[in-house]
């Protein structure tokens, strides 16, 4: 699903953002990748979005290889990823219902499947009731389900999950994260970045842990939802 | 893409016309101002070409036939005359008559004319030349017309007529061209703030696997219809300052001769063309504009 083989990303300003990354991510795992502000996790985001080409290595995600991708196909390759960033990147003019139909109809669905799909994901994040809300009317919890009903509208196969609790409080964060669980059991590849190490304790799973650009952990722990 | 996507993508173009309801009106006020400009500028040209038309009316030439002419050669000179596609109002002119004419002109010397034995005057042709820019050549071809002894061309009449048109023609085609110019520049200025004050739709939509065509359709929509809105304005506008103008010249004669005109064209004959002249130009300056402007925020 996800690969990086000796990957490299040096900026311009002399920052080594990233050091011989080697990585895989098999369909089905969620995963967690965590460190320090300026360790590399936006960079690797980055480069999973395709928004930045590796200084050297290769980045393979769902079977797109991304490094020498042209740039007429990078909407496709996105269209088969879900995103879900830390400042919701929501249109605010759209309504709920706009914002999740967006990406179905980029996709060139029908407009009789958009009728189906968008309540569907809009009650999965449990959002259905406000449909037609403006998207700036709602609160950062809810922008965030609604963001999150976004990347899931077209059914991908992977959720590249950036920073989604950096706007929420702690009770937020557990629940929104709990969504996301939800979400993986069903089969889906969820990838979250984030800082909040005890969230990821709580939690569990595989944990990535980048510092100065190098990954310094990669291992499976148990979590302490699992006790409960 | 799918007709119910496509007509969503336009409507959605269309809504967002009133939803950025400052920068469409500063586009639309633009827009007007230039149009407005080059409908006028068009318009002026059209009267020009008949004030021109109307002056070059008014040339003629003059062909003298040779002395003791046969009646079947004066006949060939008429008929080769009036085959010539460059001469219309082709008039025998008799000697007689040019005499009795010269008795007119001169009646203070009519004791002296009474002494006169025989008519000195020659047979004569008078024509209007239809193209005064291939005056020499139809003078040329009229020279060799066998039994022509003389013609009297107006030369210099005829070359300034023609230098004064494409003088005329040059300085509107260069105002024309600069308005349409200055025009793009300033739309897609303008169009450019409006693009920018939505430049983080532009980048969700890019960031979610919208394609440059799928992000660009609304936006190109929204500048064809304020550039038809505005094409539509400037025209009504045209309409009622050409009318206020044509309603001076009514009825004034001496205005109508201090500017040449005959017959000033009467906007309803030419109200559509202009109309469709307007919508089109509105409409390809509103889209160059959006697209010129949009190419920047594409490329994220």
């Amino acid at each position: 699903m996800i690969e990086m083989k000796n990957v490299n990303v040096h900026y311009s300003s002399g920052v080594d953002a990233l050091v011989d990354i080697n990585l895989r991510i098999n369909e089905g795992e969620f995963v967690f990748i965590v460190g320090e502000s300026g360790a590399g996790k936006s960079t690797l985001m980055k480069l999973m979005m395709r928004e930045l080409v590796p200084s050297s290595g290769r980045v393979f995600v769902n079977g797109y290889s991304l490094a020498k991708m042209k740039s007429r196909k990078v909407a496709k390759f996105r269209r088969s990823i879900g995103m879900v960033f830390q400042d919701f990147r929501l249109i605010q003019d759209y309504t709920v219902y706009e914002n999740v139909a967006f990406v179905l109809r980029i996709a060139d669905k029908s407009a009789r499947m958009i009728r189906q799909r968008v309540p569907y994901v809009l009650n999965l994040v449990g959002l259905g009731a406000k449909a037609k809300s403006k998207t700036r009317e709602l609160s950062g919890g809810e922008q965030q389900r609604v963001a999150i009903a976004r990347a899931l509208a077209n059914d991908p196969g992977l959720l590249i999950v950036d920073e989604p609790t950096g706007n929420l409080d702690p009770k937020r964060s557990y629940e929104l994260v709990g969504l996301l669980k939800e979400i993986n059991s069903c089969g889906t590849t969820v990838v979250m970045i984030t800082h909040e190490h005890n969230l990821v304790r709580y939690f569990g799973g595989r944990i990535i842990n980048l510092e100065k650009g190098e990954i310094t952990f990669d291992e499976t722990i148990g979590g302490n939802d699992e006790d409960e | 893409m799918r007709t119910s996507n496509v007509s969503y993508l336009v409507k959605k173009g269309i809504s967002s016309v009133w939803k950025n309801f400052i920068m469409s009106f500063a586009s639309f006020s633009i827009m007007l101002v230039s149009l407005l400009q080059i409908s006028c500028a068009i318009l002026l040209m059209l009267n020009i070409n008949i004030i021109m038309g109307n002056i070059e009316d008014t040339n003629q030439i003059v062909i003298y036939a040779k002395d003791n002419i046969t009646d079947a050669q004066l006949q060939h000179i008429g008929d080769v005359l009036r085959s010539n596609g460059n001469l219309t109002d082709v008039r025998y002119y008799s000697k007689e008559e040019a005499l009795e004419d010269f008795r007119k002109d001169m009646a203070e010397y009519a004791d002296l004319l009474q002494y006169l034995e025989e008519n000195p005057m020659p047979e004569t042709y008078l024509a209007r030349i239809v193209d005064i820019s291939n005056i020499r050549a139809t003078a040329a071809a009229v020279s060799g017309i066998d039994g022509v002894e003389q013609v009297k061309v107006p030369y210099e009449f005829a070359e300034s007529l023609t230098n004064i048109r494409s003088t005329f023609t040059v300085i509107i085609i260069a105002v024309l061209l600069t308005l349409i110019v200055v025009s793009i520049v300033i739309v897609s200025n303008t169009i450019r703030t409006s693009v920018f004050s939505r430049r983080s739709e532009i980048t969700i939509m890019k960031y979610v696997g919208a394609t440059n065509g799928f992000i660009k359709l609304p936006f190109f929509v929204e500048g064809c219809f304020v550039g038809i809105l505005s094409g539509a304005a400037a025209w009504g506008l045209t309409w009622f300052i050409y009318e206020s103008i044509f309603s001076l010249f009514v009825g004034n004669v001496t205005l109508w001769q201090m500017f040449g005109f005959v017959n000033m064209i009467p906007f309803s004959s030419v109200c559509w063309i202009v109309l469709a002249i307007n919508c089109v130009a509105g409409a390809l300056m509103g889209a160059a504009g959006t697209l010129i402007s949009m190419g920047k925020y594409l490329k994220a």
